[in-house]
């Protein structure tokens, strides 16, 4: 594909879901009343504000899920490549392995996966 | 393997250190210091075994008699620190986190070492982050105290921005050779315009890591709110491992473009030496006069960089061998009092030789070696350091770092007459430092005294500096 | 998937998002904010080093694996400036920029 194609793609893009939007804000008949700007929750009215902060027991478990999760990245190439790096490879992802669950028991023992 | 023996015997020791912290039961984490200390004691012995040179993972790890040298004397900064830190770790609200300092501390050592031994961009990066991503951590360690958690952010934010820039160079760099082998870098350079606007963000970011002045602002808060002994660490083992890289980088990988290097260290030196100097003479706090000194010392360093010759690189090495020491001691005997009476102003110490001579005169002879003085290390540290440039016509820039020298006299002599000279009505009382203090300081102080005189030392490292020519 | 798209277009949508990113570093006032300018720079350097790597020196993949490598390191320094953010927000129950400022010149 080459880049005239790509913009063209774009325009098209952007002439069809301009046009829709247009076609909703003009064709349907308008009413309006205040109980429809209210935030939906279950069909009651909402408990409390809406803009709370989280609970920082989240960004602890965001930041373990953080570091192990991008190890992936590491992982994949050797997974697509298993066969032709032989022993050697096999090893040395087991030694990355054993770093790993090192850190995973550290965090572990510390208490940072229990919920507070 | 044996190539590596530096790194693979620091990584065996920090995995043991965390098995040991997972498995200790809670109420026994202070038994941990000594095992620790001798532990590090022995690889330090070890790594003093004459080795073997060579080249790993395809030329991205590459380790000669110079690497070898340069990690060994991180290897006896860090040495002084783990000793220097025991009265502080175990104090009661750090009882908890024992293990931990040694393993964050470990973990730079170890991505120091891979920094100087890199043979390749990428090896160089993550040996960098290695180095810098624990020392946050590490500045933010005393949780309970908000200053300390302010230094940690404001060096974890300045870090990865300066790695940030740096990376843009790299990726310049890439994208203008096809290589990011130091070797095939070094033969596909051109220095066409892009490739110059590549060193520059290079050095850009380096300049962070060392604090050369137009990106020193970081540098004072980071020190004063860290914990002292992560402090010391910071401003020695850190700032020496990146001079060390950036002049093999800058001798080997710029080797083409010297001429516009020369002219960007020449300025930055002059700067930093200066802003550091004036600015030290106005701190109150001990840690943020001896962070301003550091930034000053740095300016000098550049000196001996300049010269781009076997003498400037071994009277690199050399003072950055007498500044581990210097400063160690200086942070030692500051870090000591701190634990001690928590007091951490230069008008505190009115009156501290009457009360505690010997920590006194440690103190002294180390701001001596820091300044210069004859007697001492410092001096021949300094003197060589300026013979390298004279030896290739830098007659000005040698002519300011010597009235750069006087200023710094001064202030440092500020702090010894406090100590010495003035009187005060609440001085610091008499106390009993413990025996891993002792130790600690004696180190420095035997370094200071003995390294000045000891030729051998000097002419060893001046031997190793034909390699990398 | 990149025939036809000259490599100066990869290299100027990086070099925006760099100086964007640095522009946010020192504008924001929310330390969460900084962090995700921070990012910014690094994914510039990101496209820089797939795009050459891709468009000029296609038969080695250096430019990938640095990628790789930066996207990890990347994650580490965020959780460890999360963490130390959680602190400051524990301590002075905020994370606005200018109240980090017990220290100064």
């Amino acid at each position: 594909m080459s880049a005239e194609s790509l913009i063209l793609f774009f325009i098209v893009g952007a002439f069809l879901v301009g046009i829709a939007i247009l076609f909703s804000s003009y064709i349907p008949p308008k009413s309006t009343n205040p109980q429809k700007s209210e935030t939906y929750e279950c069909g009651i009215p909402t408990e409390g504000i809406t803009w709370l902060q989280f609970n920082v027991g989240y960004y602890l478990f965001a930041i373990v899920f953080l570091v192990f999760d991008v190890e992936t990245v590491f992982i994949f190439p050797w997974a697509r490549v298993m066969k032709t790096a032989g022993t050697k490879g096999f090893v040395e992802i087991i030694i990355f392995f054993f770093v790993l669950g090192a850190g995973l028991l550290y965090a572990w023992k510390k208490g940072a996966l229990k919920w507070e | 393997m044996l190539v590596m023996r530096h790194e693979l015997l620091l990584v065996i020791i920090t995995v043991i250190l965390l098995l040991v912290e997972i498995f200790l039961p809670k109420d026994q984490k202070h038994k941990i210091i000594l095992p620790a200390i001798l532990l590090f004691t022995i690889v330090t012995i070890l790594g003093f075994l004459p080795g073997i040179t060579g080249e790993l993972f395809g030329g991205m790890y590459v380790s000669t008699a110079l690497t070898m040298t340069m990690k060994n004397i991180l290897n006896i900064g860090t040495l002084i620190v783990f000793i220097q830190s025991v009265s502080w770790l175990k104090k009661e609200e750090n009882k908890e986190k024992i293990s931990e300092f040694y393993l964050l501390l470990l973990s730079t050592l170890i991505g120091m070492d891979y920094m100087i031994s890199s043979g390749d961009f990428m090896m160089f990066y993550l040996g960098l982050e290695l180095a810098t991503i624990p020392i946050a951590t590490l500045a933010a360690f005393e949780r309970y105290r908000e200053k300390s958690a302010e230094a940690g952010v404001k060096l974890i934010f300045t870090s990865a921005l300066s790695s940030g820039i740096l990376l843009y160079g790299i990726s310049m760099i890439y994208g203008t050779t096809g290589s990011v082998y130091f070797t095939d870098v070094k033969a596909a350079f051109e220095a066409t315009p892009l490739q110059i606007l590549a060193f520059i963000f290079f050095f850009a970011g380096m300049a962070f890591k060392i604090a050369i002045v137009p990106f020193h602002l970081w540098i004072a808060d980071v020190y004063e709110g860290a914990p002292i002994n992560v402090t010391s660490y910071l401003s020695v083992i850190s700032k020496g491992a990146a001079v060390f890289i950036l002049m093999i980088i800058l001798y080997t990988v710029f080797a083409k473009i010297a001429i516009i290097w020369r002219d960007v260290l020449y300025v930055t030196s002059i700067i930093t030496m200066t802003v550091g100097n004036l600015f030290a003479i106005r701190q109150r706090n001990i840690k943020r006069f001896l962070a301003f000194s550091s930034i000053a010392q740095a300016g000098f360093i550049l000196l001996g960089l300049i010269g781009q010759s076997q003498l400037g690189m071994t009277t690199v090495i050399y003072f950055v061998l007498i500044y581990i020491f210097s400063n160690l001691a200086a942070f030692g005997v500051a870090g000591i009092i701190a634990n001690v009476t928590g007091k951490e102003t230069i008008d505190d110490y009115d009156g501290f030789y009457r009360t505690n001579p010997l920590l006194s005169l440690t103190m002294m002879l180390a701001l001596f070696s820091l300044a210069g003085i004859p007697p001492v290390a410092g001096f021949f540290g300094k003197f060589f350091l300026f013979a390298a440039a004279a030896q290739k016509g830098f007659y000005i820039l040698v002519f300011i770092a010597v009235l750069n020298t006087i200023i710094s006299l001064y202030y440092y002599l500020l702090v010894i007459k406090a100590m010495f000279l003035n009187t005060s009505d609440q001085p610091i009382g008499y106390f009993r430092s413990d025996n891993y203090t002792r130790i600690g300081l004696l180190l420095c102080v035997a370094g200071i005294l003995v390294i000045g005189f000891a030729s051998p030392v000097y002419e060893f490292i001046l031997n190793l500096s034909y390699g990398l020519y | 998937m990149f025939e036809g798209i000259p490599l100066t277009w990869f290299l100027i949508l990086a070099t925006v998002m760099f100086f964007i990113g640095i522009y946010g570093f020192l504008v924001r006032k929310n330390l969460i904010t900084i962090l995700m300018s921070l990012e910014l720079v690094l994914n510039s350097v990101n496209i820089n080093f797939v795009a050459f790597n891709k468009l000029l020196y296609p038969q080695h993949l250096e430019g990938m694996f640095f990628t790789m490598f930066v996207v990890a390191v990347a994650a580490a320094e965020a959780s460890v400036a999360i963490a130390i953010i959680i602190n400051i927000y524990r301590r002075l129950t905020n994370i606005d920029v200018e109240r980090v400022d017990e220290m100064k010149y």
